[in-house]
C-alpha cells in the first residue's frame, strides 16, 4: 500500500536552531499517528512541512504530492486543523459553512450543518461570540464534512475542559475515522488519548526517538515493577529507564522476553505516557 | 529534491480527480470576493453612510434653503456652467474621497490582519491557491468597491436630481438648465472612463500597500508611509533636490493632466460635465507609456505580496 506520508532525511533550521534534524518516517493509509513530543522538539514544524507551511531540506511525499510545490492539490485532499481559536474572529457560522462550501468540492454542507444542530452553536453567531470550546465545535464541525484523506491535528483540544475533549475525541473516532483515513495528531495530554493511537512517533531535539506501531509497542517494551532489594538483579539486564515509585522500582527494558523478566517482578506494557517520559528524560540507570 | 519520491508515488497512486470534484476558479474567486466584504464592511458600510448624509444634506437644504434666480444667474458663466455639472462634481468628490480612504486602509490590512490573529492557518487549510487570495483583494480594490462606488454615485445623482425637480415643480428653483437624458449618460460615461483610468493608473500603489500588508510584522500603515516620507527627507538634506518628492506627486496626479489636457477648470471658465466626454483625452491616457510602466511594476509587487503569503513562515 502507498504511504500517506513518506518523509526521508527531513530537516529545517532556524538561525542557529535545527528545528528538524534529519528525520525519516512514514505513515501508512487508514492509521491514527500520534506525534509526540516535548515543547520546541520539532513536531509543529514537522507538520508544517507536511502542510506545505514552511520550506525544509530532504525529501518528502504527501499522498504522493511535494507539499512545497503542488500544495494547491495538496489541500483538496488534506485537512488541517492548525490550533485552537484559529478561525477569524469576525466570521459568522453561517458564512464559515458558505465559504467552506464555496470554495471546497468536497465539502458536504448538510454534514456540517447536521452536526452542528447537536451543539448550542447558532448560525448567526460570530466566532467571536462563542466560547472556545465552541470554537472548537465549530472547526471539527467543518472538517467532519470534508471528505478528505489525511487529518492534521495540532494540539487540537489545547486550553479545552474535559468534557470538550473527550466529545472532541469520541467524535473524531465514531464519525469520521475510517480505514480510508489517516489521522495525525499531536498533543500534549497523551494519557487522554493514548488509546486512540495506532502508530506512535516520538520526536525530541529534532530527532526521531521512537517510530512504532501500538501493537509493536508490547512486542518491543516491557516495564518491570519490583522491590528494590531485587533492583539491582535486573539492571543487570539494561533497563533504559528507571524510577522510584513507593519503595518500589519501575524499569522500562526494550527487546528482552517475557521469560527473564517474568521471575524479577510484575510485567506490563508500558502505557505510550510512562515511554515518552522515559524516552525523553533518558537513562538515569546506566 | 524529492521529486524522484513524490513522483514515484503520485505515479502509483493515481486517484482521478473528476470535474465534479473541482470548484472553477472563477466561482472561487467570486466566493472570496464575497468573503472580504464579510470582513472589511468599511468598504460599503463608509460609501452608504457618506451617500445618506448627502442626501439627508440635500434635503434640509431643500427645505431650509431657497436658491433665489440670482444666485443661479451669477454661477451661470458664459460657459455655461450648468447646475447639472455642479450635481454630479458634489455627488463624485465626496464618495470619491471616502472610497481612496477606505481602500488604503483595506489594502494595508487585508494581508496583515489573517497574519496577526492567526486565521491566515485557516484560509491556508483550504485548497484556495495564494494566486487567487492575493488576486480577490486586489479585485475588490480595484474592481468591485470602485464599480459599486459608481453605482451609488449613479443613484445619488439620480436622487438629487429628483429633489431638485421636485423644487422646481414647487417653483422654488429654476428648472435644471442642461439636464437631459443624454447629457446625464454622457457624463456617467466620462465618469467611468475617468474612474478606469484611474483604477490603471493607481494599480501601483495599491499593489505596493498589498506587498506591505503582507510583509509588516506590525503596523503596515507606518511602514507604508515611512519609506517615501523618508526617501524624500534624505533627498533634501544629503543633495538638496525634491526628485522623489516631484516623481511621487506625478505618480499621484500626472495621468489626470494628461486626460484633461486642454480642458480649463478654474474660476469663472468652469467646464459643463455634459460635454466632458467628447473632451477626455482618453486615447493619450491609455497609450500613455507612464501608465504602462505603473500596471508592469503593479504587477511585479502583486507577484512579491503572493510569493510573501506563500512563503513567509512566521505562525
Amino acid at each position: 500500500m502507498t504511504a500517506v506520508i513518506e518523509a526521508r532525511g527531513l530537516a529545517k533550521t532556524y538561525g542557529a536552531t535545527r528545528a528538524l534534524d534529519g528525520v525519516s518516517f512514514s505513515v501508512a493509509p487508514g492509521r491514527i499517528v500520534g506525534l509526540i513530543g516535548p515543547n520546541g522538539a520539532g513536531k509543529t514544524t514537522a507538520l508544517k512541512a507536511i502542510l506545505g507551511l514552511t520550506s525544509f531540506s530532504g525529501e518528502l511525499a504527501v499522498l504522493g504530492l511535494d507539499p512545497r510545490t503542488q500544495r494547491d492539490a495538496l489541500m483538496r485532499e488534506v485537512c488541517f486543523m492548525a490550533d485552537v481559536a484559529v478561525l477569524p474572529r469576525w466570521l459568522r457560522v453561517s458564512q464559515a459553512l458558505e465559504v467552506v462550501a464555496g470554495v471546497h468540492p468536497r465539502f458536504d454542507r448538510a454534514r456540517a450543518t447536521e452536526f452542528l444542530s447537536k451543539t448550542d452553536i447558532r448560525a448567526s453567531s460570530r466566532v467571536r461570540e462563542l466560547s472556545k470550546g465552541m470554537v472548537t465545535q465549530l472547526h471539527l464541525a467543518l472538517i467532519l464534512a470534508i471528505d478528505a484523506r489525511l487529518l492534521v491535528l495540532d494540539e487540537p483540544t489545547l486550553g479545552l475542559d474535559l468534557l470538550y475533549r473527550r466529545k472532541f475525541y469520541d467524535t473524531l473516532l465514531n464519525d469520521y475515522f475510517d480505514k480510508e483515513r489517516t489521522i495525525l495528531l499531536t498533543t500534549h495530554q497523551v494519557e487522554e488519548v493514548e488509546n486512540l493511537f495506532t502508530d506512535v512517533i516520538f520526536i525530541n531535539h529534532g530527532r526521531l526517538a521512537l517510530n512504532a506501531s501500538v501493537e509493536d509497542l508490547g512486542n518491543r517494551y516491557q516495564q518491570l515493577t519490583l522491590a528494590a532489594e531485587q533492583a539491582p538483579r535486573a539492571r543487570a539486564l539494561k533497563p533504559f529507564y528507571e524510577r522510584e515509585v513507593f519503595g518500589r522500582v519501575a524499569m522500562l527494558f526494550e527487546g528482552r522476553s517475557a521469560a527473564e523478566l517474568g521471575a524479577l517482578g510484575e510485567l506490563r506494557t508500558p502505557s505510550i505516557a510512562d515511554l515518552f517520559v522515559a524516552k525523553m528524560q533518558g537513562t538515569p540507570s546506566t | 529534491m524529492n521529486s524522484t519520491l513524490a513522483g514515484a508515488a503520485a505515479a502509483e497512486a493515481p486517484r482521478p480527480v473528476a470535474p465534479s470534484d473541482r470548484i472553477g476558479s472563477g466561482n472561487t474567486l467570486l466566493m472570496l470576493v464575497r468573503r472580504e466584504l464579510w470582513e472589511h464592511r468599511a468598504l460599503w458600510i463608509a460609501p452608504l453612510v457618506v451617500a445618506a448624509l448627502m442626501v439627508f444634506g440635500a434635503i434640509v437644504a431643500s427645505v431650509k434653503y431657497h436658491l433665489t434666480r440670482a444666485d443661479m444667474s451669477r454661477d451661470d458663466g458664459p460657459q455655461g456652467m450648468t447646475m447639472f455639472a455642479v450635481m454630479q462634481g458634489a455627488v463624485s468628490m465626496p464618495l470619491s474621497v471616502v472610497m481612496l480612504i477606505v481602500l488604503v486602509f483595506y489594502l494595508l490590512d487585508c494581508l496583515y490582519a489573517e497574519r496577526k490573529d492567526r486565521s491566515i492557518l485557516f484560509w491556508k487549510s483550504l485548497p484556495v491557491s495564494d494566486d487567487l487570495t492575493v488576486l480577490s483583494k486586489l479585485l475588490v480594490a480595484l474592481v468591485a468597491v470602485p464599480l459599486g462606488v459608481f453605482a451609488l454615485g449613479l443613484l445619488l445623482s439620480l436622487v438629487f436630481t429628483g429633489i431638485w425637480e421636485v423644487d422646481a415643480a414647487l417653483g422654488r428653483v429654476p428648472a435644471i438648465p442642461g439636464w437631459g437624458m443624454l447629457a446625464w449618460l454622457k457624463a456617467e460615461i466620462a465618469l467611468l472612463l475617468c474612474l478606469m483610468v484611474g483604477v490603471l493608473w493607481y494599480a501601483p500603489f495599491a499593489a505596493y500597500l498589498l506587498v506591505v500588508s503582507a510583509w509588516a510584522r506590525r503596523n503596515p500603515f507606518l511602514w507604508a508611509v515611512l519609506p517615501p516620507v523618508l526617501a524624500q527627507i534624505v533627498e533634501h538634506v544629503a543633495f538638496g533636490t525634491h526628485f522623489v518628492g516631484n516623481f511621487l506627486r506625478y505618480r499621484m496626479f500626472g495621468i489626470w493632466g494628461t486626460l484633461f489636457s486642454h480642458m480649463h477648470v478654474g474660476r469663472g471658465r468652469a467646464f459643463a460635465l455634459s460635454s466632458a466626454l467628447s473632451q477626455l483625452k482618453l486615447q493619450a491616457a491609455l497609450t500613455d507609456i507612464d501608465l504602462w510602466l505603473g500596471l508592469a511594476v503593479a504587477a511585479a509587487l502583486v507577484f512579491a505580496a503572493i510569493r510573501l503569503r506563500r512563503y513567509r513562515d512566521e505562525t
